[in-house]
């Protein structure tokens, strides 16, 4: 009998107890959201108000739709395929269309474990609360944030049907790639309508939101195909499929759009357009202004680019021995930061336009745009900057005898300065013109000291050059670190034998409305005497027909080019920047770290062997239908034969080299002590 | 255990106690309550519909109006650009004077110029003033050979620059006219008050009338076109010539002369252009050399 009463009094006790819980809990929270209920965002009605952001559209110079910002393609559910709504439903939320904003039973499971699995968070948001999130609130997780976002997501539930609520979901989340909204996301990955995907498509897609990087299929493959056996198991488990065509779908591997996966990649461009854009205009007007922008890129020429980049680094990884086929996704990312990077921008000389861009080897790998954004040294790339100065400093020209000999120079405070050839021996008397074709650099070092550095590093300003430059008698020899953009500005400069053209990357910017915001017009800015500059190009060209960029010939490329290849002392670097009448390339290549680029053989990689073949492969293709174009001779320019070695007129059998003289100059007059 | 005074005598009593209409009633209705909620959701949907009701009165935040208010933000910000330049664009179409069109573009705003309102412009200065500005056949060959698509007109701190355009963007000639400069030519027109002594560039090239004249009527008669450009210049002007002197500089193939009227005891000095060819003809002359 006592035992009988004791467990009717608990009982008891439990029971009222569970009631004043209870009744505490309600009236608790019904305080709480009468709190906080004024202080929730209003909904917008209809909730496909979400839509009204205006694309900012960015065009390619020949006319094809290059990006759009903040795009997102609105469809109904009818244009979307069965499977794909099928597969986010059972991933995402398997009761959607039994709940009424929130899952009971997943709250209580999840609030259980979050408060008694010791470390553990359990998220229960059905696809109701992720939109009320992804509409209103940040990704702070804080029991205030879910409480507000739970509140919201049983508004949208009174408000609007399911039909509505999943349409505005799938329009709306991130696909990564950037890409919103199904649709959109359709058309990135796979180049074809939301309403066309086949289930081993549409499940891939619904793998996607819950990491878009992590799963990024352009990026990670295999990765986000593990993640769709996933969602392919959970859509067996919820039986929209069978395990028989789950298995089936398992065995597709979806082709992705190629096309797509290209622009992607040329975003280095993009990129560095968007950030030019947000500097003038301001985010909002970039990113929600609707505006048009009319860029520089020419697409053709950025697929050469992007292509020679690609076969160069391969070209080089083979030289370099090192594995390029190695498609395991967890190893592929340690080995992207062991191969060498590569980046090329190209030029229109008679304007500055920025034709073609690809800042690295990867963008999905690495974003950093090393074609703007790097500061390397330039090596012997730089010479003829020092060329053109002296030639203007010290009354000196191509046919101009000088002494390749051992130079030691004091450095006031500091080792002397004694610069060593390339080839590491010396070949005695030969004039300017041959001293740059071989990259002489005892000679630039003894132009230096007679022009000074700051002749040289005032130049290269001139000509565009914006990287800081040390005002250091080894800066002639390339020492000061430069972009990639640097040298085709500064090289463009000699292109147009003294015009200068600042670089840029967008024509025209209107708004929504046509209405013209910006309009890019080209001034002609002399900025170097022309008959110099054609004497300076003309060594350029020995360098590509006979010097140290004569690969570029071997390799077919035969029209009239200039350039200079440049390597550094520890072949950390290596380059090619050259031209020809019409547009100026310059190539670099190297690791990110300090790291030497050489060869199985241990030999390291020059400019000649590294940067000049992408070059060359990229300006066939780029040249390819141009008409041909020589090089402009300036009226006060002639051509006299000399004997390189005496810088005089050849006697008979002694070699010949023409140099070009402006008027007023001439051959056999030793003027450098 | 103490037996109370309200606690049941027997078993019977507290199974009847338990179980009376009342505690039944009570347990029924709290299952039913919470089993009637996990059933039908009323519990959500008597928020929801209430959230619903309250939903104007509700403030506008969150990442969705935030956008929305990015978005006006954008709208803003465009249509102050595209206002300031309409209204830069009205204000240069009703330039009547090149001064009027400098005083229309403040520092780094532009409009584009069109062909005909440059040549309305230009032709309101008297040739030899105009020349001062673009030598007239260079400017039919801009204007009329279809050389020129547009004319790009940008304000800078000191005036404006204006860019002669052709269909690919290129700046086939730039004019920089300064405030001061389309002051001076558009005053052209008219004698300013003065001595020519005062001016320094006439410094060593002054003569008296006589001399010029008595030079000037040696020349050839095309040569003395070439040397008085523009004549009606100089009879508009009330007084007569005292003095003449010949600029220190040429500029675009031509040369200032500088007339120093008198009238009713004052003097005053107008500029005109002169070929410089025929300007340095009629040096030697005065110089007493044969041409």
């Amino acid at each position: 009998m006592k035992m009988f009463l004791r467990l009717i009094s608990f009982i008891r006790l439990v029971f009222f107890f569970s009631l004043v819980v209870g009744a505490t809990g309600i009236l608790f929270a019904g305080f709480l959201i009468f709190h906080v209920a004024g202080d929730l965002p209003k909904l917008p009605s209809p909730l496909s108000r979400i839509i009204e952001t205006p694309q900012s559209l960015i065009y390619a110079s020949t006319g094809q739709l290059l990006w759009g910002l903040g795009e997102r393609k609105v469809v109904p559910l009818e244009m979307v395929s069965k499977d794909f709504i099928n597969a986010i439903v059972a991933t995402e939320d398997h009761l959607f269309f039994e709940h009424h904003g929130v899952n009971k039973l997943r709250t209580l499971k999840g609030l259980y474990v979050t408060l008694f699995g010791a470390g553990r968070v359990q998220g229960a948001s059905t696809i109701t609360q992720q939109l009320a999130k992804n509409l209103f609130f940040s990704f702070e997780q804080t029991w205030t944030r879910k409480f507000k976002e739970m509140l919201v997501a049983l508004q949208i539930e009174t408000a609007n049907t399911k039909e509505e609520i999943l349409s505005a979901y799938i329009n709306q989340i991130h696909f990564g790639a950037g890409a919103q909204g199904i649709e959109k996301a359709s058309q990135t990955f796979f180049g074809k309508p939301a309403l066309e995907l086949n289930l081993a498509e549409a499940a891939l897609l619904a793998g996607l939101p819950k990491a878009p990087t992590n799963y990024n299929p352009f990026r990670y493959y295999e990765r986000a195909l593990k993640r769709r056996d996933i969602v392919l198991e959970r859509m067996v488990a919820t039986g929209f499929i069978s395990s028989i065509e789950a298995q089936q779908a398992a065995a597709i591997k979806p082709t992705l759009h190629q096309k797509r996966l290209d622009a992607r990649s040329g975003s280095y461009f993009l990129d560095a357009l968007i950030k030019e854009l947000i500097h003038t205009y301001g985010e909002d007007v970039v990113f929600h202004g609707g505006i048009r922008v009319y860029s520089t890129i020419d697409t053709r020429l950025q697929s050469f680019a992007q292509e020679a980049m690609k076969q160069g680094l391969e070209n080089l990884d083979a030289l370099m021995g090192i594995d390029s086929n190695n498609s395991d996704p967890s190893e592929k990312n340690q080995t992207e930061k062991d191969r060498p990077q590569g980046a090329l921008i190209a030029i229109d000389t008679g304007s500055g336009a920025i034709k073609a861009m690809v800042g690295g080897r990867d963008y999905y790998t690495s974003e950093f745009n090393r074609a703007m954004d790097s500061q390397r040294q330039a090596g012997s790339g730089f010479k003829p900057f020092l060329y053109y100065a002296a030639f203007q400093k010290l009354g000196v020209h191509p046919g101009t005898l000088m002494t390749d000999k051992p130079v030691s120079l004091e450095i006031p405070g500091a080792k002397d300065w004694e610069p060593r050839n390339f080839e590491k021996h010396f070949t005695g008397n030969m004039i300017l013109k041959t001293a740059l074709t071989q990259s002489v650099n005892t000679i630039a070092a003894q132009l230096v000291t007679l022009t000074g550095p700051e002749a040289v590093t005032a130049l290269a300003h001139a000509c565009g050059v914006n990287s800081p430059l040390e005002n250091v008698y080894s800066v002639a020899l390339g020492t000061s670190p430069v972009s990639p953009l640097d040298m085709a500005t500064g090289f463009s400069v000699f292109a147009n034998l003294g015009i200068k053209h600042d670089p840029f990357l967008f024509w025209r910017v209107e708004d929504a409305f046509g209405r013209v915001l910006f309009e890019r017009i080209v001034q002609n800015k002399r900025v170097l005497d022309p008959a110099l500059a054609f004497q300076v190009v003309d060594m350029m060209k020995a360098v590509v027909d006979t010097g140290s960029g004569r690969s570029i010939r071997h390799l077919g490329f035969d029209r009239a080019a200039a350039g200079k290849t440049g390597t550094t002392d520890n072949y950390n670097d290596a380059w090619f920047t050259g031209f020809t009448p019409s547009l100026c390339t310059s190539v670099w290549t190297g690791f990110d770290k300090k790291k030497k680029l050489k060869g199985v053989d241990g030999v390291g990689i020059t400019g000649g062997r590294g940067a000049a073949p992408i070059w060359a492969d990229f300006m066939i293709n780029a040249m390819r239908g141009e008409p041909e174009r020589e090089f402009i001779i300036p009226d006060n320019i002639r051509f006299e034969a000399v004997d390189p070695s005496t810088g005089c007129s050849p006697e008979a059998g002694s070699p010949i080299l023409s140099v070009p003289l402006k008027t007023g100059q001439v051959i056999c007059k030793k003027v450098i002590p | 255990m103490i037996q109370k005074w309200y606690d049941p005598f027997s078993v019977g009593e507290w199974v009847r106690r338990t179980f009376s209409f009342l505690n039944l009633g009570f347990l029924i209705f709290t299952v039913a309550f919470g089993a009637s909620e996990f059933r039908f959701d009323w519990c959500e949907k008597l928020l929801g519909t209430y959230l619903l009701s309250i939903n104007d009165l509700r403030p506008e935040t969150g990442a969705l109006w935030e956008l929305g208010q990015k978005t006006s933000n954008a709208n803003n910000s465009l249509n102050k650009i595209i206002t300031q330049r309409e209204d830069s664009k009205r204000s240069v179409q009703g330039a009547d004077s090149f001064s009027k069109l400098v005083e229309s573009l403040g520092s780094g705003e532009w409009v584009t110029l069109e062909k005909e309102q440059f040549k309305r412009l230009y032709l309101t200065l008297s040739p030899g003033i105009g020349r001062q500005l673009i030598d007239p056949s260079y400017l039919v060959w801009l204007l009329n050979a279809d050389t020129t698509d547009r004319i790009f007109c940008e304000g800078m701190t000191e005036g404006i620059s204006l860019y002669f355009i052709d269909s690919q963007n290129q700046v086939v000639h730039q004019i920089d006219l300064k405030k001061k400069t389309i002051a001076e030519i558009e005053s052209g027109n008219a004698a300013a008050p003065g001595g020519l002594s005062q001016m320094e560039a006439f410094s060593n090239r002054i003569y008296p009338s006589g001399q010029f004249f008595d030079a000037m009527v040696k020349l050839p008669p095309e040569m003395i076109s070439e040397l008085m450009v523009d004549p009606a210049l100089l009879l508009k002007q009330e007084g007569s010539i005292q003095r003449v002197g010949i600029w220190n500089e040429a500029d675009g193939g031509y040369i200032k002369l500088g007339f120093e009227f008198e009238y009713r005891g004052e003097t005053s000095v107008l500029i005109i252009q002169a070929r410089e060819w025929a300007v340095w003809q009629l040096s030697l002359l005065l110089k007493g050399q044969t041409p």
